[in-house]
């Protein structure tokens, strides 16, 4: 039998899916005993290489409320032809084309390798892709210039085929029409006036207003045309396209000194919106807002004009003192659910030095699966390769983008499920499988993921809804369906569908093979998306408690201890890394806004909530290898005393790569040895961290900030900011001779944290 | 022996108080029988009447082309003014094209300490150092500097300045006369491109004049431009210097109109020129497809408002249609089947009050906006001429017009165009009338804002619009035996220069009623009654106005029967200077303005409206009474000779059916039409030569201009013609009516002296006076 890890890692590879048990523990009273509720990372187009889509629809369970996909867990009569439904029980006939299946002639669907497979379904219109280009124009002119020259690269990057349109804002907000000839034409809008979609659809001539005194008639979509002014495939427009954004001028405003301009962002948004939900619901489509600074005017406003006042901080936001912070929330807020229900998605390129309202807008491209990119300026490799990286290709040549996705989740009668967390909303589809006891976006077991790509990763979560009195009979296996439609970016409309079990364990008499069934680095990603999702509306001091409290109870739970003898406490190897991890999380900028501002930590939780296992993990703890002469790189403990004097670090923050020197080693750099031939080994040395950097800039989105610092480097407090202070300078003192660099601060080293997590467990008054 | 300083008031009372009655006067007094007198015409067109005054005054007088007065003789009193019963008022035409005026560059402007009048012909030096104002009274200083003329180069000669020596002089005003620097030359085109528009074709053209034209466009280097259109929208054009292409911006929000770009939307047109070509070449194939059938002219106008605000300018609007939507929409309000109504006229006045609050607004900035009206459908010009009416524009208007089917209109319009945008123009300008203490100004009439009593805003004045005034005499004028008129036009010159144009008319005050009779200007009588009686026609009624038109003819003749007249005769007599009186209110009761009975268009009438109160009295006086002519016998016998060219001076005929014949060819001059009406037994060589058709029945019928043929009738025709048309701001209409064509009703309608659906014959008309006068 193999190993739990090598099960886990296959479970993964096939299906995309890490449980925190895979073990469940089969009554609902056991299960909430657990600490970790039963719940799942589930990356729904996750790349499979090896997995060609089938070329036919999948057979449907015949009763109305399951609907469940036929697949290997289903028990099939192959002489009467008929399939038992594995979640209702339900026997299905199969469809005429199955006439011939036999035991050795049986549909991939049934093949327990196949217990993720892809259909490719033939029905419904093809619709193109759509990019709907929404520019800020109140840039420096040497950001505008690189985003002229980003956003005109990119027509090359876009399929031929796919709708492009263009809208740039300022104190107005322009819509540009893309097929005129000789005169370019735009509408343009009063950045301050809210207007309704249908109003912004009469005002581009997309539908006819009522004539006057004629009210009552319905009005009447113009002809479909009407929008493809706006909206044109890029091969037939991307010279003049190219052309209008090489004219793209500043915002021609005046802006007076000690003023803001005034960026009509939220009407802007608002546009865009109402020309696609007119024209085009229900396909995929990406509104790629470019932006240089915060709203100033209109609805969505978020700080006025006045540079005197300051954008809003944390400390304001915890004084009740951000004016326009419930508006523009609430604004945006409401044009993101618009956008969601029509399934298109809203991306954020942010490049500012000061914040620009991600805060407020964040869920713009929280609730429709949009991407958020954060820098300081257009003009730099950060956004441009980030940006560029928005279009990569996979190993079909295909873009790495799905639209309008639905997920929906389907349960063995014992389960429930209760919510999910990651860049989706609900779709408020009530059925048998929908716990009453909402984790997450709960209450429905259908969720809209209006775009996605092969990382995005949803966190489930589960209840067992099992009676204690009523156990499972011996050998019984829960089952779970994943059920994901979506647009690919090549317009086909596919299904894939994933169908997991585990078997359920007796929580009383089996309780070490569950616990050796714990997948610690999923529970970790797990509970951290419940902290994250619980701090944007608790304060964040409760949510640090509520995962202590978690935390030492899943010690007491299934730590080895007597009573009230700290040092007794221990851990098995399967839960050994857990506390370490909940350490580092509690230092995180997930949950640790001091140091941050309201827009970075509105980004960094952005991202940690749909990022797969292995960049949510990198995100909590950051990795940290390092390279000497001593021996090939290796990775080394996220602790101050890793930071040696002959030793070059990398450290993966997953939104950082910081080279740091240590002191001998900047020395020698700086002496130029690197230069000398007898120093080629020294060069090498050098060398190494670079290229090893320089992979992991390639693939990840979004690009990293990229730090090359040394010792005593005023970059160098990347580092020290993350390490397990384990030396302070409040307990190093001079005789101990411990290796390592001290840290300048007063947060708990990992062993103070352990140390009192221990007392905490072993406690009999806890 | 001449005295150095001739004490012109002096001379002039003594002049003018002569016992006996000089001959002219005698002449203008002649009783006409006009029952009797079948011609009454003079051979050529009527000439103002000439002022008793010294020949002296005469010479420096304002020319009655600028400066008119209905009675050329003031009455001293105002009981003698009623006892006259003809209407006294001013006929004015400030800035029209001049060949000469002297221009005067002074660092000191040497004006009235009193009444702020300026120097002028008719004020007399009582010394080398001080004048008297000839309208207040009041001794003035000479300022040294006026004691240098800059003519002759010479000191002391303060009466040979120019200023004194011409009744029309022009200033370069100093930087007292600005309240801001002088305003560039802004000029703003407002274009209807919706359906309509694109179907009456009239883009190419304006866009082809306007590029023929924009050298010729008036100002300087500063000069600024920009474009409008508008269908359901109104759409903006960034024309910012730099751009490869020009960049329309529609705005969609016509509720709440807005400026959708800063500072790159009136650009100026030396440094935008490629653009603005590139969008005029754009333009009239830009809306080819278009299917908008909406108007919103008033959102347009007022984004032309926000637009030109910070400049103030000129606005040139191009309207298709009758407004249909959001602020300033309209309703049809005409009838067809009234049309022809004998009962009132209703809807002569504006539906709404958006566009004279707008030309309100506009004036306000010194904007002024122009209407070019290019309708074939009612479009309510009674509510759209108010914006040109109260901000100083002007009015156009071409009925049925199509650029195809209606070519006479299409050319109209090119030469109009050409006209219009190469035409002098002058900015931010205000006019003040002065008169001798004791007259007043009471009404004025034209295109204006009244800012004050004697004060008329012109955001824009042309060379070819006029005003009349309207004056009673508060005082008695019997310490003075002259009376002064002074116009002063204050305006900014395309070239950005602030300048004065001053006029100054000289009349003889007199105290019988004799005098006031024998100096009665028929024709300004005429052109001030007619503005009288539209205003009357608006506020109260059409056949309130028609009764205020014969009752003034009525009265005059009345009181000349009855007491300057002393020959007591019976029957209807007029003066002989009033003797064209009746004929001319007959044909006024018969013009579109003012007629019944005959189909007439609300926007037609509406429009001759409007003209009255503009045009110059000779052009005015065109539209009343027109110029017939026969022309197929004209001979050079008292031709004009002008340079190169023989121009035939054939006679006046009356306007009567009776006056043609088959065998003659005949031209009626209507202002801003010429009928050419051929008989249908005329002179076979006259249609070869003239026509350059081999006979009658192959003239085509809608034939609007005439060959340029080698032979000597074709150019004396042609010379004859082109004199007309050269003595006119704006090319007229032409059009070849054969005697049997159908269009021969528009020409006919003209011969007011015949009896037709629109009134009675001229003899019954006069019946019916002597009936009145009788009673
Ligand atoms: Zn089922
Ligand atoms: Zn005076």
């Amino acid at each position: 039998m193999a190993t739990y890890q090598e099960f886990i890692q296959q479970n993964e590879d096939r299906d995309g899916v890490r449980f925190s048990w895979n073990l469940w523990p089969s009554s609902r009273l056991e299960a909430t005993r657990l600490v970790v509720p039963v719940s799942c990372l589930f990356t729904p187009l996750k790349e499979r290489p090896d997995l060609p889509p089938v070329q036919y629809e999948p057979v449907m369970c015949g009763r109305a409320n399951c609907k469940a996909v036929l697949n290997p867990l289903c028990q099939v009569d192959f002489r009467a032809k008929i399939w038992a439904c594995n979640f209702c029980f339900q026997r299905n006939p199969f469809p005429p084309s199955y006439a011939g299946i036999s035991d050795v002639n049986q549909p991939a669907e049934l093949m327990p390798q196949f217990s993720t497979i892809e259909y490719i379904v033939q029905r419904g219109p093809v619709t193109p892709l759509i990019f709907l280009y929404v520019v800020d124009t109140c840039l420096e002119e040497e950001d505008l210039q690189a985003l002229r020259e980003s956003l005109q690269m990119s027509l090359s990057l876009l399929p031929p085929d796919a709708l492009v349109g263009l809208i740039t804002f300022g104190r107005m907000v322009q819509v540009h029409e893309l097929s005129c000839e000789g005169i370019a034409k735009s509408y343009v809008f009063r950045g301050t006036k809210e207007l309704s979609s249908k109003q912004i659809q009469e005002m581009l001539g997309l539908m006819k207003p009522a004539a006057s005194g004629q009210q009552g008639r319905p009005i009447v979509p113009q002809d479909p045309s009407a929008s493809c002014r706006f909206l044109q495939p890029v091969h037939r427009v991307d010279m003049n396209l190219t052309d209008l954004l090489g004219e793209l001028q500043r915002d021609p405003w005046p802006v007076t000194q000690g003023k803001r301009p005034l960026r009509s962002t939220g009407v802007a948004l608002s546009v865009a919106v109402g020309l696609l939900e007119g024209a085009f619901p229900n396909t995929g489509a990406r509104v790629m807002l470019f932006t240089g600074g915060p709203p100033t005017q209109g609805p969505g406003m978020v700080v006025g004009d006045e540079l005197k006042t300051p954008i809003r901080s944390w400390h304001d936001i915890q004084k009740d003192n951000a004016r326009h912070l419930k508006k523009a929330t609430k604004y945006y807020d409401a044009l993101a659910n618009r956008t969601a229900v029509n399934g298109h998605s809203i991306d954020i390129y942010a490049c500012a030095l000061d914040q620009t309202g991600l805060l407020e807008m964040k869920c713009l491209s929280n609730l429709t699966g949009g991407h958020i990119v954060m820098g300081d300026s257009f003009n730099t490799s950060l956004f441009k390769q980030t940006f560029q990286r928005v279009f990569s290709k996979d190993y079909n040549g295909e873009f790495r983008m799905a639209f309008g996705g639905t997920l929906e989740v389907k349960t063995s009668r014992e389960l429930k499920v209760s919510g999910a967390i990651g860049p989706c909303v609900s779709l408020n589809a009530k059925g048998p499988s929908v716990s009453e006891n909402e984790m997450g976006v709960g209450g429905t077991s259908q969720w809209k993921v209006c775009s996605l790509n092969p990382s995005t990763t949803l966190a489930m979560f589960f209840e067992v809804v099992n009676q204690h009195n009523a156990p499972i009979p011996q050998g019984g296996r829960g089952a779970i369906q994943f059920v994901t439609q979506y647009q690919h970016s090549n317009t086909q409309r596919r299904i894939r569908v994933t169908t997991v079990a585990r078997n359920w364990a007796d929580a009383q008499s089996q309780i070490q093979h569950i616990e050796s069934s714990f997948d610690q680095e999923a529970s970790a990603v797990l509970m951290a998306r419940l902290g994250v999702f619980r701090a944007e509306s608790e304060e964040g001091p409760d949510v640090l408690r509520w995962l202590d409290r978690q935390l030492i109870r899943l010690c007491q739970k299934f730590g080895q201890f007597n009573k009230d003898d700290p040092t007794s406490f221990k851990l098995s190897e399967s839960l050994s890394l857990y506390p370490q991890f909940m350490f580092h999380l509690r230092r995180s900028p997930f949950l640790q806004v001091f140091n941050n501002s309201p827009d970075e930590s509105s980004y960094y939780r952005h991202h940690f909530v749909r990022q797969d296992l292995t960049q949510s993990l990198i995100m909590v703890q950051p990795m940290l290898y390092s390279y000497s002469f001593h021996g090939p790189p290796e990775p080394v403990l996220l602790d101050s005393g890793s930071i040696l004097p002959d030793r070059i670090l990398l450290m993966d923050t997953f939104f950082q790569l910081v080279i740091y020197h240590g002191e001998t080693i900047a020395q020698w750099r700086k002496a130029g040895y690197q230069e000398m031939a007898e120093y080629e080994n020294f060069k090498q040395l050098l060398q190494a961290p670079l290229d090893d950097a320089q992979e992991i800039l390639q693939t990840r989105f979004p690009t990293p900030r990229y730090v090359d610092t040394e010792h005593g480097g005023s970059q160098a407090r990347f580092l020290l900011s993350k390490v397990n202070p384990s030396q302070t300078h409040n307990n190093s003192n001079g005789w101990t001779q411990e290796p390592g660099a001290p840290i300048l601060t007063d947060d708990v080293s990992l062993q103070v944290f352990m140390d009192h997590l221990k007392k905490l467990a072993v406690s009999s008054s806890a | 022996y001449s005295q150095p300083f001739p004490n012109m008031s002096q001379l002039s009372t003594a002049l003018g108080g002569l016992s006996g009655v000089p001959e002219l006067e005698m002449e203008a007094l002649m009783p006409v029988n006009l029952l009797q007198e079948r011609s009454l015409l003079p051979v050529r067109p009527l000439e103002a009447p000439e002022p008793n005054l010294s020949s002296e005054l005469k010479k420096v007088n304002c020319s009655p082309q600028t400066f008119r007065c209905t009675l050329s003789s003031i009455p001293q009193t105002q009981a003698l003014l009623n006892k006259a019963r003809l209407p006294l008022g001013l006929l004015l035409h400030p800035f029209r094209d001049l060949q000469q005026l002297p221009v005067i560059t002074s660092n000191t402007i040497v004006r009235c300490r009193s009444c702020r009048t300026y120097i002028n012909p008719f004020v007399s030096f009582l010394d080398q150092r001080r004048w008297k104002c000839n309208l207040c009274y009041r001794v003035n200083d000479v300022p040294d500097e006026f004691m240098y003329n800059p003519v002759t180069r010479s000191y002391g000669e303060p009466h040979k300045r120019p200023e004194v020596q011409n009744a029309t002089v022009e200033f370069i005003a100093s930087s007292d006369y600005m309240l801001r620097p002088p305003q560039p030359a802004v000029y703003l085109f407002v274009l209807d491109v919706s359906h309509n528009a694109v179907e009456a074709g009239y883009l190419q053209h304006f866009c082809d004049s306007l590029l023929d034209n924009l050298d010729k466009l008036p100002g300087d280097t500063r000069m600024r431009v920009g474009f409008l259109t508008f269908d359901s929208t109104v759409h903006f054009y960034n024309l910012q210097e730099g751009l490869s292409q020009p960049q329309m911006l529609v705005v969609s929000d016509i509720d709440d109109i807005f400026i959708p770009s800063h500072d790159s939307l009136m650009v100026s047109l030396k440094d935008s020129m490629e653009l603005v070509k590139d969008l005029l070449g754009a333009l009239p194939s830009m809306f080819k497809e278009s299917r908008e059938t909406h108007s919103a002219l008033g959102p347009a106008l007022q984004a032309a408002h926000q637009l030109m605000s910070p400049t103030g300018g000129r606005v040139s609007v191009f309207q298709t249609q009758l407004p249909s939507l959001g602020a300033g929409l309209l309703q049809s309000r005409e009838d067809p089947n009234q049309r022809s109504s004998s009962k009132g006229v209703q809807h002569l006045g504006p539906a709404t009050d958006f566009y004279k609050k707008l030309a309100l607004d506009c004036s306000g900035q010194q904007i002024a906006v122009d209407l070019f009206l290019l309708s074939s459908q009612y479009a309510d010009l009674a509510s759209l001429a108010c914006v040109s009416k109260y901000s100083a524009g002007s009015i156009f208007y071409y009925p049925s017009y199509h650029h195809v089917h209606n070519p006479a209109q299409r050319d109209k319009f090119r030469k109009d165009l050409d006209r219009y945008l190469s035409r002098k123009i002058g900015f931010e300008a205000v006019m003040r009338i002065r008169c001798t203490k004791g007259l007043s100004i009471h009404t004025f009439h034209g295109n204006f804002f009244v800012r004050s009593t004697d004060l008329l805003s012109l955001a824009n004045v042309n060379p070819d619009s006029a005003f009349a005034v309207q004056m009673s005499i508060d005082d008695s004028l019997v310490d003075s035996s002259l009376a002064c008129f002074q116009a002063a036009l204050l305006y900014t010159s395309s070239k950005g220069k602030r300048r004065i144009r001053v006029h100054t008319l000289c009349l003889p005050v007199v105290s019988q009623l004799s005098d006031v009779f024998a100096g009665a200007d028929v024709q300004a009588i005429t052109c001030l009654l007619a503005n009288m009686a539209i205003d009357r026609s608006v506020s109260s009624s059409l056949s309130d106005a028609r009764d205020a038109l014969l009752n003034a003819v009525v009265d005059g003749l009345s009181v000349y029967r009855n007491t300057v007249s002393s020959l007591q005769q019976h029957g209807l007599v007029a003066p002989d200077n009033l003797r064209l009186f009746p004929i001319y209110i007959l044909a006024l009761l018969k013009q579109k303005a003012l007629r019944t009975g005959a189909s007439t268009r609300l926007d037609e009438r509406v429009f001759a409206m409007c003209e009255f109160k503009t045009q110059p009295l000779q052009q005015a006086m065109r539209m009343v009474y027109p110029d017939m002519y026969r022309i197929d016998t004209m001979s050079d016998q008292g031709a004009l000779h002008l340079n190169d060219t023989v121009v035939p001076q054939p006679r006046l005929l009356h306007l009567s059916a009776e006056r043609l014949s088959r065998d003659g060819a005949f031209l009626l001059d209507c202002g801003s039409v010429f009928y050419l009406w051929v008989g249908k037994c005329v002179n076979e060589m006259f249609i070869r030569d003239v026509l350059g058709c081999p006979n009658y029945a192959s003239i085509p019928p809608n034939m609007t201009e005439i060959p340029e043929l080698e032979t000597t009738l074709s150019a004396r025709v042609r010379a004859f013609l082109d004199w007309l048309q050269d003595n006119r701001a704006f090319s007229s209409l032409f059009y070849v009516i054969r005697e049997d064509a159908s269009a021969n009703s528009s020409f006919f309608q003209h011969m007011v002296e015949d009896r037709s659906e629109m009134g009675l014959s001229y003899h019954e008309f006069l019946q019916n006076l002597l009936q009145q006068m009788s009673k």
